[in-house]
């Protein structure tokens, strides 16, 4: 309880310098007071776009990313693992094949939605739902969907590159409307979310147990996945499945401050936005714009082994 | 006394899609009171306890204060009834006291924080548990016992008056065992109403003062533990033959498992082999208790009603000839004696202490029949250390070796003769 208030305000300060700093960065340059002609336009109109884009993705992502690991009670879990981003990938490929790349956003948000509400049904045939079928059928229908993309891409022709590119995930096109999109998703869920930190609590030693502690279970679940779905979604539409910020931000935020998800989630929120903006900063600026999916893996992975060999404990 | 009746139950049926494990119970708890519920295997205990807990369905009566429990909101429900799983997964790091924290969470807005009040009340709930020194471990790092203990501490500390214990014992060893049971007992005496599932039929009978015993889902018997663990009852519900006893220091019953490995009837006669165990002092319970196993038709000679072996054999429930202690052997119990030597295939004498006050005994043996007598001598003793009689013991028992007795040190050569008698049935000799 003590280090918990120091961190959040930490995080908040370098969500915000990360923010600035980063809109500052890029391969045109442009320092804090370039005067230079179209500096505005480019940090204004493209850089700060992007960014804030980024970083309410990251966020979206990375509360997702905790919520379903308590809800699913698997430190392994993440956001995607109930098929939003095969669902998201399978939309965005028709797209790509049959539409000439229009409408990619809006279909992969369709694809994401629908994959979700054909996992629910699937697992709640019978008006009893368990966290194990739902995670089963998730991972079934991803399967699923997953060999429908392969199969696109396998006839997809010369729109084989930009499939690739998608499914690896990046914020090439993000307009100020993607940014306001990703706000306007993660401030309402965001803040549902911690309000559940205690349901999520509970349900994180089962759904019985939260029962017997006065949770209501099953609304808790259902909202749960609810406001992860509408993050998750809208996350795929904007930047493609990115990977690894969603499943590993949790486990950082978790080995600092422990598991209470009433600290869990907001620093999920900041810390999964500062990390998606520093990866796509470096992803733009030093590697000539790489999809940001390669960077956050790249960069993340040996960051987060080095974490679990210090701490030797993973969650 | 009229005492206020807590959870009732009317009809109540539970199970699971397309099984109905729980059928038509009906049974009602008073405050105060500590029920332990009990039945084998799959009988449905935990399904009922998880019906109470309203996390399964279930059909028919179920009221809670006079109140039917589907109107209780999930949180009413939190401060009102209280649950100890078996066990419960732990996929991650929690400190001992943020799990026993989760139990003030039904008392607590999701918009305010947990109050000093709630801090100190589980800092109680964990002095009183004998776990305040695990208050920052991570449940990962507990033990089985451990964590079992703090699922105690956390039910606790939901402060309910309903408490339902799902085996809340399995994990825990002998003296924590009863710890967390005479919690509950006090728990009881302020008025909670506390109901267990229980394994272990001792412990229950020993905490609990009412027992409710469960088969395939069905109420098969309610009441004191006295009354319930018969060992008919135990015999009719868990397949199983026990002996019951009184606790020797709280006088509750208690039950003690026989050995039912072997229950065959030995070797091909349609009539079990007729067997008379002839002791005293305690020698001839072993062999009683080891026959008895075996299907044999036992019977014991005469034996005072002090006699270690009058209990056993009035346990197993082997027909002897009970006498008073110190008493002379009347000529009445020695004609009973001689019917059934004369009644018996063979007789074992395992060697015990003889005076002349049971030498009588002895003498009834030799003129009745030595062939079919065993004697069973342990390995380097002499008959004369068995001799209170001034050398008329010893020498009675030589003379039944010497007239034709099996003579043999080990049990398993008891055993051997026994079975050669199966095949070969010694002669009546009258």
């Amino acid at each position: 309880m003590t280090r918990t208030l120091p961190l959040i305000i930490g995080l908040a300060i370098a969500a915000v310098l990360t923010i600035v700093i980063c809109t500052f960065i890029g391969p045109a340059g442009f320092g804090f007071v370039s005067t230079a002609p179209g500096a505005a336009d480019i940090v204004g109109g493209i850089r700060l776009p992007r960014v804030l884009a980024a970083f309410f993705v990251g966020a979206g992502l990375a509360v997702a990313g905790a919520a379903m690991q308590s809800l699913f009670r698997n430190p392994m879990a993440d956001p995607y693992i109930l098929g939003t981003s095969s669902g998201g990938a399978l939309g965005a490929s028709l797209a790509i094949v049959f539409l000439g790349g229009f409408f990619v956003p809006v279909f992969a948000w369709i694809g994401a939605v629908v994959a979700i509400l054909i996992v629910w049904s699937i697992a709640g045939r019978k008006g009893v739902i368990s966290v194990e079928t739902l995670l089963l059928t998730g991972i079934a229908v991803s399967f699923f969907f997953s060999a429908i993309v392969s199969f696109l891409i396998a006839i997809a022709g010369q729109n084989v590159h930009q499939i690739l590119f998608w499914l690896m995930g990046g914020f090439w096109n993000a307009s100020p409307s993607d940014a306001m999109l990703a706000a306007a998703l993660l401030i309402p869920a965001g803040a549902l979310l911690f309000f559940m930190g205690r349901d999520l609590n509970a349900l994180s030693l089962g759904e019985e147990t939260a029962a017997h502690l006065g949770i209501d279970a099953t609304r808790a679940r259902w909202t749960v996945l609810g406001a992860s779905t509408l993050l998750v979604a809208g996350a795929v539409s904007i930047a493609g499945s990115i990977g690894f910020i969603g499943l590993v931000t949790p486990h950082i935020v978790r080995m600092l401050i422990g598991p209470d998800n009433r600290v869990v989630i907001p620093a999920s929120i900041l810390a999964g936005g500062i990390i998606l903006v520093i990866a796509d900063t470096l992803a733009r600026t030093f590697f000539s714009d790489l999809p940001v999916g390669i960077i956050t893996a790249f960069i993340g992975a040996p960051f987060f082994i080095w974490l679990i060999y210090q701490r030797g404990s993973t969650v | 006394m009229t005492k206020k009746t807590t959870l009732n139950a009317g009809n109540l049926s539970a199970g699971y899609i397309m099984q109905e494990i729980v059928k038509s119970v009906s049974c009602s708890f008073t405050a105060g009171t500590f029920t332990g519920i009990i039945g084998p295997n799959g009988s449905g205990k935990t399904t009922l306890l998880r019906a109470f807990s309203r996390v399964l369905p279930s059909s028919g009566l179920l009221e809670l204060d006079g109140k039917p429990i589907a109107d209780f909101t999930p949180a009413e429900l939190g401060m009102a009834l209280g649950f100890v799983p078996q066990d419960e997964a732990r996929p991650f790091s929690y400190s001992v006291m943020q799990v026993v924290l989760m139990a003030r969470y039904a008392r607590t807005s999701r918009f305010a924080s947990l109050t000093p009040a709630d801090y100190a009340r589980c800092h109680t709930v964990l002095e009183e548990t004998g776990i305040i020194h695990l208050k920052d471990r991570s449940i990962r790092a507990l033990s089985g016992g451990e964590w079992q203990r703090v699922l105690i501490a956390r039910a606790l500390a939901q402060d309910t008056k309903v408490l339902l214990l799902d085996e809340p014992t399995s994990h825990l060893d002998l003296s924590h065992q009863s710890d967390a049971l005479a919690l509950m007992t006090d728990l009881a005496g302020t008025g909670s109403t506390i109901i267990g599932v229980f394994h272990d039929l001792n412990l229950a009978a020993l905490f609990c003062d009412r027992l409710i015993m469960i088969k395939d889902g069905t109420l098969v018997a309610d009441g004191t533990p006295t009354d319930v663990l018969t060992p008919e009852k135990i015999r009719e519900v868990y397949g199983a033959e026990v002996v019951t006893a009184r606790h020797p220091a709280t006088g509750r019953t208690f039950l003690m498992p026989l050995s039912t490995r072997s229950c065959k009837t030995p070797g091909e006669r349609e009539t079990p082999l007729r067997v008379l165990v002839v002791s005293g002092g305690g020698s001839g319970a072993d062999l009683l208790h080891l026959l008895a196993g075996r299907g044999y038709d036992l019977s014991a000679g005469i034996l005072a009603t002090t006699d270690t072996d009058y209990g056993v054999a009035e346990a197993l429930g082997i027909p002897s000839i009970p006498i008073l202690p110190f008493s002379q052997i009347t000529a009445h119990a020695l004609e009973k004696l001689r019917g059934m030597v004369v009644r018996a295939d063979r007789i074992i004498l395992p060697a015990h202490p003889v005076s002349a006050g049971n030498l009588p005994v002895l003498l009834v043996l030799r003129e009745a029949g030595p062939a079919k007598v065993i004697v069973h001598l342990p390995a380097g003793r002499e008959f004369a250390s068995y001799d209170f009689a001034k050398g008329a013991a010893a020498t009675a028992m030589t003379d039944l070796c010497s007239a034709g007795a099996s003579c043999t040190s080990t049990y398993d050569g008891i055993l051997a003769f026994l079975e050669q008698s199966d095949n070969n049935i010694p002669p009546q000799s009258e």
